[in-house]
Protein backbone atom coordinates (compact mmCIF):
# COMPACT_ATOMS: atom_id res chain seq x y z
CA UNK A 1 0.00 0.00 0.00
CA UNK A 2 1.19 3.56 -0.68
CA UNK A 3 1.19 5.76 1.87
CA UNK A 4 -0.62 8.28 0.08
CA UNK A 5 -3.00 8.42 -2.71
CA UNK A 6 -1.62 8.30 -5.88
CA UNK A 7 -2.73 11.23 -8.26
CA UNK A 8 -4.82 10.19 -11.41
CA UNK A 9 -3.16 11.22 -14.92
CA UNK A 10 -6.44 12.37 -16.62
CA UNK A 11 -7.17 14.62 -13.69
CA UNK A 12 -4.10 16.51 -13.94
CA UNK A 13 -3.55 20.09 -15.35
CA UNK A 14 -1.11 22.50 -16.63
CA UNK A 15 2.77 21.76 -15.99
CA UNK A 16 1.99 18.24 -14.23
CA UNK A 17 -0.26 17.30 -17.10
CA UNK A 18 2.48 18.63 -19.60
CA UNK A 19 5.00 16.39 -17.93
CA UNK A 20 2.85 13.14 -17.15
CA UNK A 21 2.68 13.49 -21.01
CA UNK A 22 6.33 13.12 -21.61
CA UNK A 23 6.54 11.13 -18.64
CA UNK A 24 4.52 8.38 -20.64
CA UNK A 25 6.17 8.77 -23.74
CA UNK A 26 9.21 8.21 -22.24
CA UNK A 27 8.33 5.09 -20.71
CA UNK A 28 6.50 3.57 -23.33
CA UNK A 29 9.49 3.66 -25.29
CA UNK A 30 11.92 2.67 -22.46
CA UNK A 31 9.52 -0.44 -21.10
CA UNK A 32 6.21 -0.73 -22.71
CA UNK A 33 4.28 1.54 -20.56
CA UNK A 34 0.58 2.34 -21.00
CA UNK A 35 0.34 5.01 -18.44
CA UNK A 36 2.42 7.20 -16.30
CA UNK A 37 4.83 4.71 -13.37
CA UNK A 38 3.50 4.89 -9.73
CA UNK A 39 7.04 6.96 -9.19
CA UNK A 40 5.41 9.54 -10.79
CA UNK A 41 1.97 9.37 -10.00
CA UNK A 42 3.20 9.73 -6.41
CA UNK A 43 4.89 13.14 -6.70
CA UNK A 44 2.19 14.00 -8.78
CA UNK A 45 0.45 16.24 -5.79
CA UNK A 46 3.46 18.53 -5.93
CA UNK A 47 3.89 20.21 -9.47
CA UNK A 48 7.17 21.60 -8.49
CA UNK A 49 8.37 18.42 -7.26
CA UNK A 50 7.45 16.65 -10.27
CA UNK A 51 9.03 19.50 -12.40
CA UNK A 52 12.34 19.10 -10.63
CA UNK A 53 12.51 15.69 -10.51
CA UNK A 54 11.46 15.36 -14.45
CA UNK A 55 14.24 18.02 -15.00
CA UNK A 56 16.89 15.79 -13.18
CA UNK A 57 15.97 12.70 -14.94
CA UNK A 58 16.32 14.59 -18.36
CA UNK A 59 19.36 16.06 -17.51
CA UNK A 60 20.94 13.06 -15.19
CA UNK A 61 19.20 9.92 -17.75
CA UNK A 62 18.54 11.15 -21.02
CA UNK A 63 21.59 13.14 -21.58
CA UNK A 64 25.14 11.98 -21.42
CA UNK A 65 27.95 10.79 -23.17
CA UNK A 66 26.95 6.98 -22.12
CA UNK A 67 24.18 4.74 -23.79
CA UNK A 68 21.06 4.33 -22.34
CA UNK A 69 21.73 0.84 -21.40
CA UNK A 70 25.06 1.85 -19.63
CA UNK A 71 22.75 4.06 -17.28
CA UNK A 72 20.34 1.50 -16.62
CA UNK A 73 22.59 -1.13 -15.38
CA UNK A 74 24.00 1.57 -12.92
CA UNK A 75 20.51 2.77 -11.86
CA UNK A 76 19.40 -1.00 -11.57
CA UNK A 77 22.86 -1.98 -9.20
CA UNK A 78 22.12 1.47 -7.18
CA UNK A 79 18.38 0.67 -6.55
CA UNK A 80 19.57 -3.19 -5.53
CA UNK A 81 22.19 -1.36 -3.01
CA UNK A 82 19.67 0.85 -1.73
CA UNK A 83 17.32 -2.14 -1.35
CA UNK A 84 14.41 -0.37 -3.17
CA UNK A 85 12.00 -2.89 -4.14
CA UNK A 86 10.23 -0.88 -6.59
CA UNK B 1 15.22 -4.06 -19.18
CA UNK B 2 14.33 -3.15 -22.54
CA UNK B 3 17.28 -2.42 -23.84
CA UNK B 4 18.81 -5.57 -25.22
CA UNK B 5 19.44 -7.25 -21.82
CA UNK B 6 18.40 -11.08 -21.35
CA UNK B 7 18.30 -12.99 -18.57
CA UNK B 8 21.83 -13.41 -18.52
CA UNK B 9 23.05 -9.78 -18.83
CA UNK B 10 20.56 -9.32 -15.76
CA UNK B 11 22.05 -12.57 -13.89
CA UNK B 12 25.24 -11.00 -14.32
CA UNK B 13 24.31 -7.73 -13.62
CA UNK B 14 23.21 -8.74 -10.28
CA UNK B 15 26.09 -10.49 -9.46
CA UNK B 16 28.06 -7.84 -10.41
CA UNK B 17 26.14 -5.95 -7.73
CA UNK B 18 25.93 -8.45 -5.06
CA UNK B 19 29.72 -8.76 -5.44
CA UNK B 20 30.43 -4.87 -5.56
CA UNK B 21 27.93 -4.31 -2.56
CA UNK B 22 30.07 -6.90 -0.34
CA UNK B 23 33.29 -5.85 -1.11
CA UNK B 24 32.48 -2.28 0.21
CA UNK B 25 30.90 -3.56 3.12
CA UNK B 26 34.32 -6.09 3.41
CA UNK B 27 36.37 -2.63 2.96
CA UNK B 28 34.42 -0.59 5.64
CA UNK B 29 34.65 -3.40 7.88
CA UNK B 30 38.21 -3.53 7.79
CA UNK B 31 38.13 -0.04 8.42
CA UNK B 32 40.10 0.68 5.32
CA UNK B 33 40.13 4.71 4.59
CA UNK B 34 41.71 5.03 1.08
CA UNK B 35 43.30 3.35 -1.43
CA UNK B 36 46.78 4.84 -0.42
CA UNK B 37 46.54 4.51 3.15
CA UNK B 38 47.55 1.94 5.72
CA UNK B 39 44.72 2.39 8.50
CA UNK B 40 43.13 -0.73 8.75
CA UNK B 41 41.29 -2.86 11.64
CA UNK B 42 43.51 -6.26 10.50
CA UNK B 43 47.30 -5.32 9.30
CA UNK B 44 48.01 -6.93 5.49
CA UNK B 45 49.49 -10.09 5.82
CA UNK B 46 53.62 -9.45 5.65
CA UNK B 47 55.51 -9.74 2.28
CA UNK B 48 56.69 -13.00 1.22
CA UNK B 49 54.73 -14.40 4.62
CA UNK B 50 51.61 -16.49 3.24
CA UNK B 51 51.69 -20.07 2.17
CA UNK B 52 52.73 -21.34 -1.25
CA UNK B 53 48.88 -20.82 -2.77
CA UNK B 54 48.62 -17.23 -1.15
CA UNK B 55 51.78 -16.34 -2.19
CA UNK B 56 50.91 -17.51 -5.82
CA UNK B 57 47.47 -15.22 -5.54
CA UNK B 58 49.43 -12.54 -4.87
CA UNK B 59 51.27 -12.55 -7.84
CA UNK B 60 48.23 -12.92 -9.62
CA UNK B 61 46.44 -9.99 -8.01
CA UNK B 62 49.72 -8.27 -8.84
CA UNK B 63 49.96 -8.72 -12.15
CA UNK B 64 46.22 -7.48 -12.55
CA UNK B 65 47.01 -4.17 -10.60
CA UNK B 66 49.80 -3.53 -12.50
CA UNK B 67 48.04 -4.07 -15.43
CA UNK B 68 44.39 -2.06 -14.57
CA UNK B 69 45.72 0.18 -11.94
CA UNK B 70 49.47 0.54 -13.24
CA UNK B 71 50.61 -0.24 -9.77
CA UNK B 72 51.80 -3.82 -9.04
CA UNK B 73 51.37 -3.32 -5.28
CA UNK B 74 48.63 -5.56 -4.02
CA UNK B 75 45.66 -3.62 -2.86
CA UNK B 76 45.22 -3.67 0.92
CA UNK B 77 41.64 -5.12 1.06
CA UNK B 78 43.76 -8.61 -0.86
CA UNK B 79 46.58 -8.73 1.20
CA UNK B 80 44.50 -8.89 4.29
CA UNK B 81 42.25 -11.85 3.03
CA UNK B 82 45.45 -12.94 2.37
CA UNK B 83 45.65 -14.42 5.76
CA UNK B 84 43.37 -17.09 4.80
CA UNK B 85 43.97 -18.66 2.00
CA UNK B 86 40.36 -19.92 1.09
CA UNK B 87 38.72 -16.35 1.97
CA UNK B 88 41.32 -14.93 -0.33
CA UNK B 89 41.03 -17.49 -3.21
CA UNK B 90 37.26 -17.75 -3.04
CA UNK B 91 37.14 -14.18 -3.31
CA UNK B 92 39.46 -13.44 -6.11
CA UNK B 93 38.33 -15.80 -8.23
CA UNK B 94 34.85 -14.56 -7.69
CA UNK B 95 36.18 -10.84 -8.60
CA UNK B 96 37.68 -12.67 -11.71
CA UNK B 97 34.79 -14.51 -12.55
CA UNK B 98 32.66 -11.74 -12.31
CA UNK B 99 34.78 -9.05 -13.94
CA UNK B 100 35.49 -10.91 -17.29
CA UNK B 101 33.78 -9.91 -20.32
CA UNK B 102 30.24 -11.66 -20.94
CA UNK B 103 26.88 -10.50 -21.68
CA UNK B 104 28.20 -7.00 -20.29
CA UNK B 105 31.51 -5.44 -20.98
CA UNK B 106 33.85 -5.54 -18.37
CA UNK B 107 34.21 -1.59 -18.21
CA UNK B 108 30.47 -1.52 -18.06
CA UNK B 109 30.70 -4.13 -14.94
CA UNK B 110 32.97 -1.42 -13.13
CA UNK B 111 31.19 1.28 -14.00
CA UNK B 112 28.31 -0.31 -12.14
CA UNK B 113 30.95 -1.62 -9.08
CA UNK B 114 31.84 2.13 -8.51
CA UNK B 115 27.92 3.43 -8.89
CA UNK B 116 27.82 0.40 -5.96
CA UNK B 117 30.38 1.62 -4.01
CA UNK B 118 29.16 5.32 -4.09
CA UNK B 119 25.88 4.37 -3.35
CA UNK B 120 26.83 2.89 -0.06
CA UNK B 121 29.20 5.27 0.34
CA UNK B 122 32.22 2.97 0.69
CA UNK B 123 35.03 5.66 0.15
CA UNK B 124 37.69 2.53 -0.39
CA UNK B 125 35.90 1.18 -2.91
CA UNK B 126 34.98 4.22 -4.45
CA UNK B 127 38.83 4.84 -5.18
CA UNK B 128 39.59 1.23 -6.10
CA UNK B 129 36.60 1.09 -8.33
CA UNK B 130 37.58 4.72 -10.03
CA UNK B 131 41.12 4.14 -10.67
CA UNK B 132 40.55 1.07 -12.77
CA UNK B 133 38.28 3.45 -14.82
CA UNK B 134 40.35 5.69 -14.92
CA UNK B 135 43.15 3.59 -15.86
CA UNK B 136 40.62 2.47 -18.87
CA UNK B 137 40.03 5.56 -19.92
CA UNK B 138 37.08 6.90 -18.22
CA UNK B 139 37.44 10.85 -17.70
CA UNK B 140 35.75 13.77 -15.12
CA UNK B 141 32.88 13.68 -17.25
CA UNK B 142 32.87 9.99 -17.39
CA UNK B 143 32.31 9.94 -13.91
CA UNK B 144 30.48 12.54 -13.00
CA UNK B 145 28.05 10.61 -15.15
CA UNK B 146 27.84 7.39 -12.94
CA UNK B 147 27.42 9.57 -10.36
CA UNK B 148 24.61 11.50 -11.32
CA UNK B 149 23.06 8.41 -12.13
CA UNK B 150 23.79 7.57 -8.75
CA UNK B 151 22.22 10.76 -7.46
CA UNK B 152 19.23 10.61 -9.32
CA UNK B 153 18.23 7.02 -8.54
CA UNK B 154 18.92 7.67 -4.84
CA UNK B 155 16.10 10.59 -5.51
CA UNK B 156 13.40 8.05 -6.87
CA UNK B 157 14.59 5.19 -4.05
CA UNK B 158 13.88 7.31 -1.39
CA UNK B 159 10.24 8.85 -2.71
CA UNK B 160 9.39 5.23 -3.30
CA UNK B 161 10.45 3.54 -0.18
CA UNK B 162 9.25 7.11 1.92
CA UNK B 163 5.78 6.56 0.04
CA UNK B 164 5.81 2.69 -0.25
CA UNK B 165 4.85 2.54 -4.33
CA UNK B 166 3.87 -0.75 -4.94
CA UNK B 167 6.00 -1.80 -8.53
CA UNK B 168 4.03 -1.66 -11.34
CA UNK B 169 6.22 -2.45 -13.90
CA UNK B 170 5.84 -5.84 -15.33
CA UNK B 171 8.47 -8.28 -16.60
CA UNK B 172 7.99 -9.01 -20.27
CA UNK B 173 5.67 -12.42 -20.81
Amino acid sequence: MTTIRMVDPAAVSGKVREIFEAVLRRERTVFGASSVSNIWRCMGHSAALVEANWNRSRALMQRGDFTPLQRELIATAVSIANACHY
Amino acid sequence: MRLGVDEVGVTELMGVTEHARAMATTAAALLLESLGGDASLIPPLAPGQGEAEVEALLGEIAAWAKAELGDARVPTIWRILAHNAHYLRATWWKDVALMTPGALTTRDKRRVALGVAMATRARYMIEYHTAVLRRAGDTDRDLLEILGVVDHYTTLNTLSEAMRIESDIRPPA
